[in-house]
């Protein structure tokens, strides 16, 4: 069973770059604002989603594992 | 300028050049998407307007170079045309001259070198660099803050990462110093522009050479792996291995000495940073980066019709945002013409947004940090130690020409 994660992130800090989602583009996708939110945390490894979550030029992509609340990024 | 003449259409006037701020917040506030005759552009000055077109790149699109067959402005000796249609192929080559599909696939490839976490490792050699210049520096008394420490810190940076050997620096700075002919105005401008193209292809090719067969962990490494999958052509990798050398480092050049001009002018900001400049660096440098932003405007091609406000952008037509404007929109930031360095948030779009968002902007946020620290830590009483200073005459890059300065 893969491990379930909480992933988000913060739309303070988003410049919408994208690249997260051409990482990982089951997990992140787009808002009419052209910035980044979390469509499906499940959706890609997660060494995937901590990859999109390192490439993130601004280091707006959080990740958590979702049952012990442990911070695997940043 | 008084505020009842017409606005005038000549961006590259003194006026204009010394004070970017009246000139671009004056067409803010009265015609936010201004048609410049002139220039025959668009300038779009507003904070949001510049936030939602950086993130509609299929609507405009970056391919400047090969898309805009409009002849070069301000306009050059007739008898350099040949030589304009070298720079157009050099710069369209650069990944940043690119749209998508092409931009993400190149820009993956480097990508990865630049992220916050790998930037982070550089801190200690940044700090190390800062360190043994300001050790020159306060042996001799006084400094050229360009001269003596802008301009060489970023080199010696990028040059690291390159694996550029110690001695050619100064050579690469000399490249650098025509590179930037691409931003300004002189009539005769092509000769050195394209003297600094041709030099900085032939420096760095066997650089290549090498890379290809015997792979580092430097950057031109990565551009070779990139040639090896079928990526980047040759030229390709050329090209960008100068384009990140020079934009590496004049816009680090322009952070540093904007920003330092800014601590001076604002000597209650000073003070607050010398009271804990390690807690204060941070949202300083941001404050730097919206407050006198190293890059003024960037270039965009519409690539359809596009309506923005009450306008009409025509497909082909060519626009330029400024940032220098939108990073003191009043409808963006509280107090836009204050230099606070407690800032937040403080959404500046000094390295764009987007797609496009600066790929190098962690390494200029560190450096500029270090920077802004060790000055602070070194040198608390800064004063500038002259009666004017000059700008180049560009609309791209807001670049002093040199800050002499002294701290006692």
């Amino acid at each position: 069973m893969a491990r379930k994660l909480r992933v988000w992130v913060d739309q303070q800090t988003c410049v919408g770059n994208a690249m997260c989602e051409a990482i990982a583009p089951k997990v992140f996708r787009l808002n009419d604002n052209r910035q980044s939110e979390v469509a499906d945390p499940a959706g890609d490894s997660v060494e995937k989603i901590l990859e999109a979550a390192e490439n993130c030029p601004v280091s707006a992509i959080f990740v958590e594992d979702a049952e012990t609340g442990e911070r695997l990024f940043p | 300028m008084t505020m009842d003449a017409p606005i005038q259409d000549d961006m590259f006037t003194a006026d204009v050049i010394a004070d970017p701020y009246a000139y671009y917040g004056r067409l803010r506030e009265e015609d936010p998407v201004h048609w410049n005759e002139k220039y025959e552009l668009w300038v779009i000055t507003r904070h949001d307007d510049l936030v939602w077109l950086t993130r509609h790149h299929e609507l405009f699109s970056s391919a400047v170079f090969k898309n805009d067959p409009r002849p070069a402005y301000p306009a050059i000796d007739e008898s350099d045309l040949g030589l304009y249609e070298y720079v157009k192929n050099y710069q369209g080559s650069q990944f940043i001259q690119h749209d998508r599909p092409e931009h993400l696939e190149m820009r993956r490839v480097m990508h990865g070198y630049f992220t916050p976490k790998s930037m982070e490792a550089w801190r200690p050699f940044v700090q190390a660099a800062v360190k043994e210049l300001l050790d020159a520096a306060e042996e001799k008394g006084s400094m050229d803050v360009m001269r003596d420490l802008a301009t060489p810190l970023p080199v010696l940076v990028i040059a690291e990462m390159m694996g550029v050997p110690r001695e050619d620096r100064p050579y690469i700075r000399e490249l650098a110093e025509k590179l930037l002919y691409i931003g300004r105005g002189e009539y005769d401008r092509m000769k050195p522009l394209t003297e600094g193209m041709r030099g900085m292809i032939e420096y760095v090719s066997p650089l290549v050479d090498r890379r290809i067969v015997d792979p580092g962990d430097d950057f031109i490494s990565v551009l070779a792996r990139g040639e090896k999958q079928g990526i980047f052509t040759r030229h390709e990798v050329l090209v960008n291995t100068s384009l990140l050398l020079l934009a590496g480092h004049e816009t680090t050049i322009n952070l540093l000495c904007n920003g330092t001009l800014s601590f001076i002018h604002h000597p209650d900001q000073w003070a607050l940073l010398k009271q804990d400049p390690a807690r204060h660096a941070k949202r300083a440098t941001e404050e730097c980066l919206r407050y006198d932003s190293p890059v003024v405007s960037i270039q965009r091609i519409a690539a359809q019709d596009v309506e923005l406000r009450d306008k009409v952008l025509r497909k082909g037509d060519r626009l330029r945002w400024f940032i220098s404007s939108a990073n003191r929109d009043p409808e963006a930031f509280t107090n836009p013409t204050t230099f606070d360095i407690t800032r937040h948030p403080n959404p500046h779009v000094a390295f764009g947004s987007g797609t496009h968002h600066c790929l190098g902007a962690t390494l200029a946020r560190v450096e500029g940090q270090e920077v802004f620290k060790a000055l602070a830590e070194r040198f608390p009483g800064l004063q500038v130690e002259a009666d004017g200073l000059d700008y180049q005459p560009s609309i791209t890059f807001r670049s002093l020409k040199s800050l002499p300065i002294t701290w006692h």
